[in-house]
C-alpha cells in the first residue's frame, strides 16, 4: 500500500479533480494577494511570497496524507482529538496576546491548534458514531472541547465547531427532537453562563458591538466588491480607486477578489468550490463505510460554514468574527489545516477507487 | 448510522443559503454598482500616522541606555477647527496651558496638517484630561518618549532622533510618515527594527473612522559596557586637559576616540568619541544656533569610525606582520633575532641618484635594535631598512606593494562594516593610487609619482596613510585573534565574512611579549604604565605620534592589551592632535585597562614624550 509511485500528478492514485481544484484556489488566492501588494519579492515580508511558501508546504502535505489509509486514521482519531485537547488547555498558561490566548509563539510562526480541533472534531464523532457510543457522550465530550476554544476566547472557531457538530449529529440516527431539544438546552445553558459572568466583557462586546454601529471595515468592504461590478476591476483600464479596507489580505480576501474578480469571479470561485462538494457529496452516497460518510460530511461542513460565515461578514450579514477564508486568506495555520482535510478526502477518494 | 435522507435534506438547505448569498452578492455588484462608486469616489479617507514607541536599546547588563514609553498628548484636529471656533480654542489653549507661547499656539492653527500634536499632558489629572476630550476638536493619543537616561555618554554609538530630511525619505521612506527618523548611530543603523509599526489613524472628513494599533518596535541588545564607557570618556576628558596644559595648540585639544573590543567575539564594549551631544535635547527639536555650535565642534562626528589619522608607529606592526611572514629583515639580517646599529638616521642613495637622509624621532639613535626592541622603543631606521629591503628587491613589480597588502589584509583602507552609520575607509597608498591623485587631486602627491620615500613613510604610518581608530583596534585584534572580522555592536547581530589570517601560535605569542615589552622598563609607554606596579608585566601595547601637515599638532594615539597571559580587549586611543602618543594617548589607556583589569583608577599623568 504504502509503495505507490510518485508520478507528475504527486503520489499515484491522487485524484484530479481534487488537485486541480486544490492548485487553482492556491492560485486565486496568489493572484489576489498580488493585487494587493506592491509586487513579488523573494521575503519574509511579501505577502504573495508568504504565500507561495504557505501553498507548496500545502502541498507537500496534502501528498504525504495520502500515504495514510483510513485504518490508520480511524486508529489514531482518539488519541489526536485528546492531542489537540491537551494542546487547547495548554494554551490557557501562555501570555494572552491582545486579550485572547489563541497561538503558541514559535519564533517564525504562529502554533493556532484551533485550526486543528477542526479537523480533531471532525474525526473523534465520525469514530465515535462508528462505533455506536451513546450519542449524549459524545455530545458532552465535544461540548467541553468546543468550550475550550470559546474561553480563548474565540468566537468565530466556536460557532463554526458548533455549527459541525450539529450537522453531524443531525446526519445521524439522532431524533430530530432530540437534537433540537439539545439546541434549546446549549442556548439556554449559553445565557445561564453569561448571568453568573463566565463569560467576558470582550466577548460580549464583540456580540453587541455589531447591533450597535455598523463596522467600518464591513462596510468598507461592500462598498468594495460593489464597485466590482460584472467583470471586475483587474481587466479595467480605468479603474476605480482600491478603497481602504483593513485586513484585506486575511480575513477580508473575499472583497478584494471580488473588487478585482467581479460577480463573475464570484460566480467562477463558487463553481470551484460547488464542484468540489458535488464530488464529496456523491461519494458519501455511495461508499459503504460509515466512518467516511462521516468524515466527509463533518470536513464539508467545515469548509462550508468557513466560508459561509467569511462571506456573510464581508458583505456585512453578521457580526465579524474573524474567519478566514479556506485557501484564499494569507496565513500558513488556515491553508495547512485545509490541506490535511484535502488530502484526508483524496486518500477517501483513493479506497473508493475514484480517479478522476 | 448514517441517515442519506436527512443528509440529503441538509444538503438542499446549503444549497437554499448559499444561493440567498449569491443573490445579495449580484446584488451589491451589479444592482449597487454605481451608487457604491459614487460614495467611493466621494469618499476620502486620510490616514494620519502616529509613531509607536521604538525598540529599546540595552547594554550588556541590561541597563537601558534609550527607553521609550508612551504619554498622553494633547492633539488638535484642524478639520474641526474653523473660522468660528478658533479663538475660542486658541483662548482655551493659552488659559490652560500658560507654558505654551503664544507664537507657537497661533502657529498650530496655520499648520497644513489634519492632526497637530499641542502638548504632553501625562502631567494632568483624569478629570482634566476628560475636560479636554469634551471639546470636539481636541483629541488625545498616546505618544511616545524617547529617553536616553545615560545623555551625554555613548551618545555616539546610540545616536540621536530627528525629522526625516530629504536623504533620509529616500533611505526610509515610510519615516516620512511619522516624521521621525534615526539620525545616527544605532537610532540610523537599525531604523527599520526599532521604529515599528505606526498607529494608523483614519480620518473620513472630519471624523475619526477608524484607529488601526500600530506595535513597537524591536529592541536591541548591544554589547557596549556603560561602565566602562563612563571610566573611557572620563580618561579621555582628563588626557585632553593634560594635552591642553602640556602643549600649545593653535586651538584647544577636545577631539579624540577610545574603542574597546573584545578579541574572542569582536564585540565593542567600548566607543567614546569627543566632543559628544546629549541626545535627549533633540526631542523637541534643538535651536539652528545649538546645533550649529555642536556642529562647529565636530561633536556630529563620530571619531572612532569617521576620524581618519595617519596612525604614526602603531602601523609599525603591519611591517612587523611582514617581516615574519615574508622573512624580510632590514640588508644582511636573516631572522627576529638580528640586530642593526641604530645611529638616530639613515642615508642612503635611490636608483635616481637621489641622496636621502631620515632622521628618527630619538637624535642619538637607539643602538642596536631588533624587530621586537624596534617595537618597543618605536625605533624607525629599523623599519626603514625593511622598506628599503623591499624597495630594492622589487620596485616596480607586482610585489612592490607587499607592504600595502599586508596592511589590507587586517582591514586597511576599507570600511570594517561595524553596524554604525557613515563609516570611514581610511587610505592606504600605492602606485595605482597617486596615479589617480595626480589627475584628480594633483596638490596631495608630487609630478614624480610613488617613490620609495613614500614606501619610507609608509611603514612607519606616515604620508598619506590614514586609517580610523576602529580599524586599528579592528587589526591589532585580528592579528591577536588570527582572523579578520567586523566589529559588533548589537550583540544579536552575527559578524560576518569572518576572514582567517596567515599568524602562527608562535607570531602571536611573540608580538604579544614584544608589545608588553613597550609598557616595561625602557619601552616607550614605561612612565605613563609604571603606577600599575607588578601589574604592569601582564599588559602591553603600542604608542604611536603621527605627524600632521601644516601647523598642527602630531596625533596621539595609543594601542593598548589588557592582558599579556589572557589577552580579552584591545583598546585603541587617538587624542587629535594629542602631541604625544606615550605621553597623552597612553596614560589614558592605561586608566582604562585599570578599569578592565579591577584595579584602582589612577588619574592620567603625563607620561614620557617619544614617538
Amino acid at each position: 500500500m504504502n509503495t505507490r509511485k510518485i508520478t507528475l500528478l504527486g503520489p499515484e492514485g491522487t485524484n484530479l479533480t481534487l488537485l486541480t481544484i486544490f492548485l487553482m484556489l492556491n492560485f486565486v488566492s496568489w493572484l489576489t494577494l498580488f493585487t494587493l501588494s506592491d509586487g513579488l519579492t523573494f521575503d519574509t515580508q511579501n505577502t504573495v511570497f508568504r504565500q507561495m511558501t504557505f501553498s507548496i508546504i500545502a502541498i507537500i502535505i496534502f501528498f504525504g496524507i495520502t500515504y495514510v489509509s483510513l485504518e490508520q486514521i480511524n486508529k489514531y482519531s482518539y488519541i489526536f482529538f485528546y492531542i489537540v485537547s491537551m494542546l487547547l488547555i495548554l494554551l490557557f498558561a501562555t501570555d494572552p496576546k491582545e486579550g485572547v490566548r489563541r497561538w503558541f509563539d514559535l519564533g517564525l510562526v504562529d502554533f493556532q491548534p484551533s485550526e486543528y480541533i477542526k479537523i480533531a472534531l471532525v474525526l473523534f464523532i465520525s469514530k465515535s458514531f462508528t462505533e455506536k457510543y451513546n450519542k449524549i457522550y459524545v455530545g458532552t465530550i465535544s461540548f467541553l472541547a468546543i468550550g475550550l476554544v470559546f474561553f480563548q476566547p474565540d468566537l468565530g472557531t466556536t460557532t463554526l465547531l458548533i455549527a459541525i457538530t450539529l450537522c453531524m449529529f443531525f446526519v445521524s440516527d439522532i431524533k430530530t427532537r432530540h437534537l433540537l431539544t439539545l439546541a434549546l438546552i446549549g442556548g439556554v445553558g449559553f445565557f445561564g453562563l453569561l448571568e453568573i459572568g463566565l463569560i467576558n466583557n470582550y466577548q460580549l462586546n464583540r456580540i453587541t458591538s455589531f447591533f450597535d454601529s455598523v463596522d467600518f471595515a464591513q462596510s468598507q468592504s461592500r462598498l468594495a466588491i460593489s464597485t466590482g461590478g460584472l467583470t471586475g476591476q483587474f481587466f479595467e483600464v480605468d479603474k476605480v480607486n482600491l478603497i481602504f479596507i483593513p485586513v484585506q489580505s486575511t480575513d477580508f480576501i473575499f472583497s478584494a477578489y471580488a473588487y478585482q474578480f467581479g460577480f463573475l469571479g464570484v460566480v467562477f470561485l463558487s463553481a470551484l468550490w460547488a464542484f468540489f462538494f458535488y464530488r464529496v457529496g456523491r461519494i458519501i452516497l455511495s461508499t459503504q463505510s460509515d466512518f467516511e460518510k462521516f468524515l466527509l460530511a463533518g470536513f464539508s461542513a467545515s469548509l462550508i460554514f468557513q466560508i459561509f460565515i467569511n462571506i456573510s461578514t464581508v458583505i456585512g450579514i453578521i457580526p465579524v468574527t474573524g474567519m478566514p477564508f479556506p485557501l484564499l486568506s494569507l496565513g500558513g495555520s488556515s491553508i495547512v489545516a485545509t490541506a490535511v482535510i484535502f488530502g484526508i478526502i483524496n486518500r477517501i477518494f483513493i479506497e473508493n477507487n475514484v480517479v478522476i | 448510522m448514517f441517515f442519506q435522507q436527512k443528509f440529503r435534506i441538509l444538503s438542499f438547505l446549503i444549497v437554499i443559503s448559499f444561493i440567498g448569498l449569491l443573490i445579495n452578492i449580484y446584488n451589491l455588484q451589479i444592482l449597487d454598482r454605481e451608487n457604491s462608486i459614487i460614495s467611493v469616489n466621494q469618499q476620502t479617507l486620510d490616514i494620519v500616522y502616529l509613531p509607536s514607541p521604538r525598540g529599546e536599546i540595552y547594554d550588556v547588563n541590561n541597563i537601558k541606555l534609550a527607553s521609550s514609553s508612551l504619554q498622553p498628548h494633547l492633539f488638535l484636529n484642524l478639520r474641526k477647527i474653523n473660522d468660528n471656533n478658533q479663538d475660542t480654542y486658541e483662548q482655551y489653549l493659552r488659559y490652560n496651558f500658560p507654558n505654551l507661547e503664544t507664537k507657537f499656539i497661533k502657529e498650530l492653527f496655520e499648520k497644513n496638517e489634519l492632526l497637530v500634536k499641542v502638548i504632553n499632558i501625562q502631567e494632568l489629572d483624569f478629570d482634566d484630561r476628560q475636560s479636554l476630550s469634551s471639546l470636539d476638536a481636541f483629541e488625545i493619543f498616546d505618544f511616545p518618549i524617547r529617553l536616553y537616561e545615560y545623555e551625554n555618554i555613548a551618545s555616539h554609538v546610540i545616536g540621536y532622533l530627528g525629522e526625516p530630511s530629504l536623504e533620509d525619505a529616500q533611505t526610509f521612506p515610510l519615516s516620512l510618515n511619522v516624521n521621525i527618523v534615526g539620525k545616527s548611530g544605532l537610532e540610523r543603523y537599525y531604523e527599520n527594527d526599532l521604529s515599528g509599526e505606526p498607529t494608523q489613524i483614519i480620518f473620513k472628513g472630519s471624523e475619526i473612522e477608524k484607529i488601526v494599533e500600530g506595535s513597537s518596535g524591536k529592541d536591541i541588545k548591544t554589547s557596549l559596557n556603560i561602565n566602562l564607557q563612563m571610566i573611557a570618556t572620563e580618561s579621555l576628558l582628563q588626557g585632553m586637559d593634560l594635552a591642553n596644559d602640556k602643549f600649545e595648540s593653535r586651538e584647544e585639544i577636545r577631539k579624540g576616540a577610545v574603542v574597546v573590543i573584545n578579541i574572542q567575539t569582536n564585540e565593542v564594549v567600548s566607543m567614546v568619541s569627543l566632543p559628544d551631544y546629549d541626545p535627549n535635547n533633540f526631542m523637541e527639536g534643538i535651536s539652528k544656533r545649538k546645533f550649529n555650535e555642536l556642529n562647529i565642534a565636530g561633536a556630529f562626528n563620530n571619531y572612532p569610525i569617521q576620524g581618519q589619522y595617519p596612525p604614526g608607529s602603531v602601523f609599525k606592526v603591519v611591517a612587523y606582520w611582514l617581516a615574519e611572514g615574508e622573512n624580510i629583515y632590514p640588508e644582511g639580517l636573516s631572522s627576529r633575532n638580528g640586530r642593526i646599529d641604530c645611529k638616530g638616521s639613515l642615508s642612503f642613495g635611490f636608483n635616481d641618484g637621489s641622496k636621502q637622509v631620515y632622521n628618527d624621532w630619538k637624535e642619538d639613535g637607539h643602538g642596536r635594535v631588533n624587530l621586537g626592541s624596534s617595537i618597543k622603543e618605536s625605533c624607525n631606521v629599523y623599519f626603514w631598512d625593511i622598506a628599503l629591503k623591499i624597495w630594492r628587491e622589487y620596485e616596480g613589480t607586482s610585489a612592490e606593494s607587499i607592504l600595502q597588502e599586508y596592511a589590507r589584509n587586517l582591514g586597511f583602507g576599507e570600511t570594517t562594516n561595524i553596524d554604525l552609520p557613515y563609516e570611514a575607509s581610511g587610505v592606504v597608498p600605492d602606485r595605482n593610487l597617486f596615479e589617480e591623485w595626480t589627475v584628480s587631486q594633483p596638490e596631495r602627491v608630487r609630478p614624480e609619482g610613488w617613490l620609495g620615500g613614500d614606501l619610507m613613510n609608509l611603514i612607519i604610518g606616515q604620508g598619506a596613510i590614514t586609517a580610523t581608530p576602529i580599524q586599528v583596534a579592528n587589526a591589532y585584534r585580528s592579528l591577536i585573534s588570527g582572523k579578520l572580522s567586523s566589529p559588533r555592536i548589537n550583540v544579536e547581530q552575527k559578524s560576518e565574512n569572518e576572514k582567517l589570517l596567515n599568524v602562527s601560535e608562535d607570531f602571536i605569542n611573540f608580538l604579544l611579549q614584544d608589545l608588553n615589552s613597550v609598557t616595561n622598563e625602557g619601552g616607550t609607554a614605561h612612565a605613563s604604565f609604571s603606577v600599575l606596579g607588578s601589574e604592569v608585566e601582564d599588559v602591553g601595547g603600542k604608542t604611536g605620534t603621527a605627524q600632521n601637515s601644516g601647523d598642527k599638532n602630531n596625533t596621539s594615539w595609543f594601542v593598548g592589551i589588557d592582558s599579556i597571559s589572557n589577552p580579552k580587549y584591545v583598546i585603541a586611543t587617538v587624542v587629535e592632535e594629542g602631541g604625544s602618543g606615550s605621553a597623552i594617548a597612553a596614560p589614558v589607556t592605561r586608566r582604562v585597562i585599570q578599569s578592565l583589569r579591577g584595579l584602582e583608577l589612577t588619574p592620567v599623568k603625563f607620561g614620557e614624550i617619544t614617538e
